[in-house]
């Protein structure tokens, strides 16, 4: 069990970094998502939050380079 | 909700997070189905929440008559009304609307063709592979071979589980039912195998699969008369190459959500294109739709038994019903009507031992044969195939569709993974395997950004999707 959470947190913590270093906003997607009553309030709360500290910390898209980088080097995109 | 978006991410995140916690507690069985049916009917309402009760119905009529199909006395009536009810289903929301469309071309301008034109049902996603599912169930318990669930969580749960719900692997209730039962255990292997699954199936549909069909495959077959016959012909291999690796990467990537979740299901497609003969073809691809219409339809017409000609007739009748399967019109039916032929003739050859002489040109005769027969089944009509085949007579097209490299490396890309030894696979999955989890993580997230990153923007449904 301990391996799966191991295995677990760090897809999360993947996850995060991600999310940190590229310019997806999670909040579009809560909007496309259907509405969920007063868990959709909390979790829309918590996204705007996140977002705002992304924005604040002014991290780098490096996703976006990368994909930049892997289309002009493949002739892809 | 499509497996490689952000979208199913997140979901799946959350999911995962659920029955690992739940999953290895044996005192929350309970718990853990009815999180997964939640998930499953979750992940299905982000199509059309509409079809949840269709889903819901033919789950109930399945655990319902499940209950009845052995009875001595009404058993045999139980069984017909419910798999007339469920293919009576099926074949509304399948085939209705090329009847109608028939009727409407047969009743040409007419005013009461105008007036039913707004006459269409739309197909619920996944609905024949659910129903296949929910048949093969009930005729499992009434041959004898698994017992009726009681608790009708359990049916729910293997008619919707959402990894193989919306385009299968059509999954055996012997095979799942068993799994469910017991608390969900995963391990290095099944991690590690799932980590290589999800990654494979990523690249091919998201990598190979959609750039194929946006750079070659879609603009050729939409102007043909435009096509010569460099472009013709690549845009044909260019698509088996697509329906590969668009149907077995969703395949990949089910039976890996699956593994992670800690359950297992059986292997979707075996490397189909390195097929020696059209009957090892048919073991190779869409391997769960196969061994379910020779176990329910081509088995029960009568296999293998009696002379020629009701063997020929056994044959034709399940793949002309394998070729409508995909859909009602002309072009599936033509192509089941050609496989069926092409096994007839296959099986001739055999019986007059002249197979043995042509042995060597099996596997390239089998491979030119699959691929003519996609050209029927991507098309969208009689005029379109005919279109294509007419620019492979064609040295140039008057504006043909530039070919790049790129498009050369993703045919050949597609090609060499029904090629490739599969000692080189299973010697990356040991490697994955023998990674400590913390790895095998990494490995995953590294793999999914980069495909993210290869692929083109927006979201490319699967082409079984429809089917």
């Amino acid at each position: 069990m301990q391996r799966n959470i191991v295995f677990l947190a760090t897809l999360w913590g993947a996850l995060g970094l991600s999310w940190l270093l590229s310019g997806e906003r999670f909040l579009d997607l809560m909007f496309a998502m259907p509405d969920l009553g007063k868990i959709d309030d909390l979790v829309l709360e918590v996204v705007i939050q996140a977002e705002d500290a992304k924005d604040a910390l002014g991290a780098p898209d490096l996703f976006g380079a990368l994909r930049a980088a892997l289309h002009r080097i493949t002739g892809l995109g | 909700m499509v497996f490689p978006t952000l979208d199913f991410i997140l979901f799946f995140a959350v999911v995962l997070s659920l029955a690992l916690w739940i999953g290895r507690d044996e005192r929350r069985a309970a718990l853990r189905k009815g999180v997964l049916i939640a998930a499953s009917y979750t992940f299905y309402a982000a199509w059309d929440a509409r079809f949840l009760l269709l889903m819901a119905g033919v789950s109930a009529l399945a655990w319902g008559a499940g209950l009845w199909v052995r009875d001595a006395r009404r058993g045999r009536r139980v069984l017909v009304v419910a798999l007339a009810l469920m293919l009576l289903t099926l074949g509304v929301f399948k085939y209705f609307n090329f009847f109608f469309l028939s009727l409407q071309q047969l009743l040409g301008d007419s005013a009461l063709a105008r007036d039913l034109a707004w006459m269409r049902v739309i197909l619920p996603v996944g609905i024949s592979f659910y129903i296949f599912q929910a048949i093969s169930y009930l005729l499992d318990i009434r041959r004898g071979k698994i017992a009726p669930r009681h608790n009708p969580i359990d049916v729910f749960l293997y008619i919707s589980f959402f990894p193989q719900l919306v385009a299968g692997p059509i999954v055996r209730a012997a095979d799942f039912l068993p799994q469910i039962d017991r608390p969900a255990m995963v391990d290095a292997t099944m991690r590690g195998a799932a980590v290589l699954l999800i990654l494979t199936g990523l690249f091919k549909k998201m990598v190979v699969a959609n750039y194929l069909s946006v750079l070659l495959v879609d603009p050729v077959f939409a102007f043909p008369d435009l096509q010569g016959r460099a472009e013709a012909l690549l845009a044909v291999v260019g698509y088996g190459v697509q329906i590969y690796c668009d149907f077995s990467g969703y395949s990949d990537i089910a039976i890996g959500v699956a593994l992670l979740m800690g359950y297992r299901f059986k292997r979707n497609f075996n490397q189909p294109y390195r097929a020696r003969g059209l009957s090892d073809f048919w073991r190779r691809w869409h391997i769960s739709l196969s061994t379910w219409i020779r176990d329910y339809l081509y088995i029960p017409l009568g296999g293998n038994a009696g002379g020629a000609l009701r063997q020929i007739r056994t044959v034709m009748i399940t793949m002309t019903l394998a070729g409508l399967w995909h859909g009602a019109g002309w072009n599936f039916l033509i192509w089941g009507l050609l496989h069926g032929a092409g096994l007839v003739a296959e099986r001739g050859m055999a019986r007059l031992r002249m197979l043995k002489p042509l042995a060597i040109l099996s596997a390239p005769l089998t491979l030119v044969f699959v691929l003519a027969l996609w050209i029927p089944f991507r098309a969208a009509d009689w005029q379109g195939s005919t279109a294509i085949i007419a620019a492979m007579g064609r040295t140039n097209g008057p504006a043909s569709v530039e070919i790049s490299t790129a498009v050369l490396a993703l045919v050949a890309i597609g090609l060499a993974m029904n090629w490739l030894p599969m000692r080189w696979r299973d010697a990356a999955e040991a490697r994955l395997i023998r990674f400590p989890p913390l790895v095998q993580a990494l490995c995953l997230a590294l793999g999914t950004v980069i495909c993210f990153a290869l692929a083109q923007d927006g979201v490319a449904p699967f082409i079984y999707f429809q089917f």
